[in-house]
């Protein structure tokens, strides 16, 4: 579990504390994480061991409905004779990129100079979702973590950012955990939802065990 | 009269109800306000909270054994007129069995970005007071003693022979409290 240092917990999408309003025609969600660097020694390096290990990290987002579900699960497909489920229903994640109403989708690697720094980009536009879509949730799963033993207890200087259409972030909140981590290989990082007709924003820093989406899904089915 | 203790002084505190207290006056300047924190650590034989919730700050205000109160955040030092601004009181008859210690500092929020430290911030100060009696116990003028700094370890109750003692540690960090915090608390910390 996490304590939040951040007063005032959640923070107002449309206008900080100053008065100054945000542009929410697109919201960038972005994620960023560094791998702690294991040192293999002296020996170690010259054997070739210290090498930084590839941690691949998954940008998830659920679409959450009034009662706080996934109400679309999309379907199964198949893609070249690959099966995929969850193909474009309320889950934004690798093998399904965009919403059918093409209103939050995941940008891959495309890395512009805007948002350097983030390692996945999900964004949202928030003032076109559909009324019906109450909250999203953000996640961050570590592909394959569990087999690779690579979990968030390497997993250093972890952040979550909204960053408005102008280029302006509104929001950020770092995530630092340690070794209680082990084992973890999935986080629930934040949530945004509507509040009294604005969008507000709140870290949650919840680790799980799985490194798959599919496990945490099981709560909001 | 106010006893301020050496660092590293104990003293005997007994079973009594005590509050630490914490004021300073507003940021009458321009540039940001001043936002001091009280925060209290409930520790056990493991050296770490047993949980969450016996970290007790501006976002957790009463411990689950309800021996800890905090009275809430201030944001300015505005609460009180040359009083005390934030205050956390103790019921050490009330005190979980678990906890061996209690330990309180006072940080500033956001420092670093605000560049902020004690030597800017006037009249600031953080006391023990045994409030059977209303003596102050301890005090340090945090203005005077931590200029440079922006986190103070006040000092720790801790217990003995089932009695409760207070020993004023008085150091200075140029250090926020996720500092003390991940100290404490082994978990997620959000800032």
């Amino acid at each position: 579990m996490a304590i939040n240092l951040v007063k005032g917990q959640t923070i107002d999408l449309r206008k900080n504390d100053k008065g100054e309003s945000y542009d929410l025609s697109s919201v960038t969600i972005g994620l960023g994480w560094d791998v702690k660097q294991q040192s293999g020694g002296f020996l170690g390096k010259l054997f070739g061991g210290g090498k930084e290990e590839e941690y691949d990290l998954d940008a998830i987002a659920f679409l959450l409905d009034n009662n706080g579900k996934v109400a679309n699960l999309g379907r199964s497909v198949n893609n070249n004779g690959r099966h995929i489920n969850f193909f474009e229903g309320d889950i934004i994640f690798f093998n399904s990129l965009k919403h059918p109403s093409g209103n939050i989708w995941l940008t891959g690697d495309n890395r512009t100079g805007e948002g350097d720094g983030d390692d996945e980009q999900i964004i949202v536009k928030l003032d076109a979702l559909d009324p019906k879509y109450d909250k999203i949730l953000f996640i961050v799963s570590i592909y394959q973590g569990r087999q690779k033993n690579q979990h968030f207890g390497m997993v250093d200087n972890a952040f979550i950012r909204a960053v408005d259409s102008k280029g302006h972030e509104i929001a950020r909140y770092s995530l630092s955990g340690n070794s209680s981590y082990n084992g973890m290989c999935a986080m629930t990082f934040a949530e945004a939802y509507r509040k009294d007709g604005t969008w507000k924003f709140r870290a949650i820093g919840d680790p799980h065990h799985t490194d798959s989406f599919v496990d945490i899904l099981e709560k909001y089915k | 009269m106010a006893i301020n203790l050496q660092k590293g002084q104990r003293i005997d505190i007994g079973l009594s109800k005590i509050s630490v207290g914490l004021g300073w006056n507003p940021n009458e300047g321009t540039g940001y306000d001043f936002d001091l924190d009280a925060s209290a650590f409930m520790i056990d034989a493991n050296r770490v909270i047993p949980a969450e919730e016996f970290f007790i700050f501006y976002g957790n205000t009463d411990s689950p054994d309800t021996a800890l109160h905090h009275t809430g955040d201030d944001p300015t030092g505005g609460n009180s007129d040359g009083g005390d601004d934030e205050t956390i009181t103790v019921d050490l008859t009330k005190v979980d069995n678990r906890i061996t210690e209690i330990l309180f500092v006072v940080t500033i929020h956001e420092a670093n970005t605000r560049r902020q430290n004690y030597g800017q911030v006037r009249d600031s100060y953080i006391r023990l007071v045994d409030d059977n009696t209303g003596t102050e116990i301890a005090k340090y003028e945090l203005g005077e003693d931590f200029s440079i700094e922006t986190g103070v370890e006040f000092g720790r109750l801790y217990k003995r022979d089932g009695k409760w003692k207070f020993e004023a540690s008085g150091v200075g960090y140029r250090e926020d409290l996720a500092f003390f915090l991940s100290k404490y608390f082994k978990g997620q910390i959000i800032k």
